[in-house]
């Protein structure tokens, strides 16, 4: 059981920081397709 | 003529009546349910699409059961073909729990769906292809636009998702199987679907079963929630709008494209998933409009019709009758009335930390049932504010539900094993 729990809370600590990389991700792509593209 | 003979001209009444009594009721039980979901899929309160077939698939599968013949028999229960051994029950429909090459061999030639449930079905197929129907319907425009908040939200509302995982575990269940419940939470079908094949073989059919009955639910069920968590105040709460963003289909492609190949090399236990989703997404982006009409036409509409007439057919009394069963209802509802849950606190941690300008009923979106939960949060803020707008957050929030709930599909199958 407290493995259990223990497995939980890191499962979501790591989805926290994937999620939050893919959000940074989508900023960065979207500064530099704008750069790239050359559109405001 | 002897009563034995019409016995035999009616072997459904027969093998009914022969049964133990717990799957006589049961049968007789499955039987009524089936009727039941196609007629609530018909008054538009449980989704039709899935539910008149599998409720069709329910009463058929219950009802059609027969004295199998001793070769028949043999290949279905995997025991020898001995002569003059005792006809088993079964169908002609197919056997789900059948492994050995041989004895699948012989039921493909028998059972009518079986080469569609070993080939498509038993092997995630038909949710890689409901996923990537998904894909073409998404428009991550919205997630563009908001990356932080639809994240944010989509996360909190995987609070179902991470929460029932040890309390499943306390509940008896190990943690395969507690990790394939709890994947209820996310609200989303294929996904639950895709892990339980990998991780609890043995009970993917009631996890499945469960899910998409009560995914089915939430549409009727959320609204109670959003009521009882958000007060009328807040829930008419009016968002300033924001100035639009036009996010261009080139912009989307390289998301799209980037988000795969980074998501597939970080958890490739799930990559089948993440490239179904992306597909779409990248196709539909593209401009390719022949496959996307072929994709959201007979490519997603063939898929699920199949998964519905599956899931009935796998509602066979002796498959569904684990004493599991039980345990599992009980952790589906939880699953998903702990993302509910979250998703709204999520939702109120915008409201705040956005300096009280975002309505916190868009956290309920986060729960990745496409477009369903968005839907009801609109509808819902619009019945206590009829001109307040706020489906293009619900919706970014409601298409990274998709994503969160793809990333933690990723984590169970990948670590989970690592436990056990």
């Amino acid at each position: 059981m407290k493995t259990a729990l223990v497995s939980a809370v890191t499962m979501y600590a790591l989805a926290l920081v994937i999620s939050m990389a893919v959000a940074v991700m989508i900023k960065g792509l979207y500064a530099v397709v704008r750069r790239l593209t050359g559109s405001k | 003529m002897h009563f034995h003979d019409i016995l035999n001209v009616f072997q459904g009444i027969t093998t009914l009546l022969d049964s133990p009594w717990s799957i006589l009721v049961a049968r007789l039980g499955l039987m009524l349910l089936g009727m039941v979901l196609v007629y609530l899929g018909k008054k538009g309160v449980l989704e039709p699409l899935l539910m008149i077939p599998m409720g069709l698939g329910m009463c058929a599968v219950n009802a059609g059961v027969l004295f199998l013949d001793p070769v028949t028999a043999a290949a279905v229960t995997e025991g020898p073909a001995a002569a003059g051994a005792a006809a088993a029950h079964g169908t002609l429909m197919m056997a789900p729990l059948v492994q050995k090459t041989d004895s699948l061999m012989y039921i493909l030639q028998v059972d009518f769906l079986q080469p569609i449930y070993t080939f498509a079905f038993s092997n995630g197929l038909i949710a890689c292809f409901v996923f990537m129907g998904i894909g073409v319907l998404l428009d991550v425009g919205f997630v563009l636009a908001r990356p932080f908040l639809s994240m944010f939200l989509a996360l909190c509302a995987e609070f179902g998702t991470v929460a029932t995982f040890p309390i499943a575990v306390a509940m008896g269940l190990n943690y395969r199987e507690a990790a394939s419940i709890a994947m209820v939470g996310g609200a989303d079908g294929p996904m639950v679907l895709f892990t339980s094949l990998t991780l609890a073989k043995d009970l993917f059919v009631p996890i499945t079963v469960v899910a998409y009955l009560y995914l089915g639910l939430t549409y009727g069920g959320y609204p109670y929630l959003i009521r009882f968590l958000v007060p009328a105040k807040l829930r008419g709460l009016k968002m300033p709008p924001k100035p639009a963003v036009k996010i261009t289909s080139d912009e989307k492609l390289t998301f799209a494209v980037v988000a795969c190949t980074v998501l597939c090399l970080l958890f490739p236990s799930a990559a089948p998933l993440f490239l179904s989703l992306f597909v779409g997404v990248a196709v539909r982006e593209a401009g390719l409009n022949y496959f996307v009409s072929f994709i959201d036409g007979p490519v997603l509409y063939g898929s699920t019709m199949f998964l519905g007439l599956l899931l009935g057919v796998l509602c066979e009394a002796s498959t569904i009758l684990n004493p599991k069963v039980l345990i599992l209802l009980i952790l589906g509802i939880v699953a998903l009335l702990l993302s509910g849950i979250g998703g709204i606190i999520g939702g109120y941690l915008a409201y705040y930390f956005s300096g009280r300008k975002i309505n916190p009923c868009i956290g309920i979106a986060g729960v990745s049932c496409v477009p369903s939960t968005a839907k009801v949060a609109q509808k819902e803020v619009s019945k206590v504010t009829g001109d307040a707008i706020i489906l293009p957050e619900a919706l970014g929030a409601n298409i990274s539900g998709v994503i969160t709930t793809a990333i933690l599909t990723g984590i169970y199958v990948t670590l989970i094993p690592l436990l056990t």
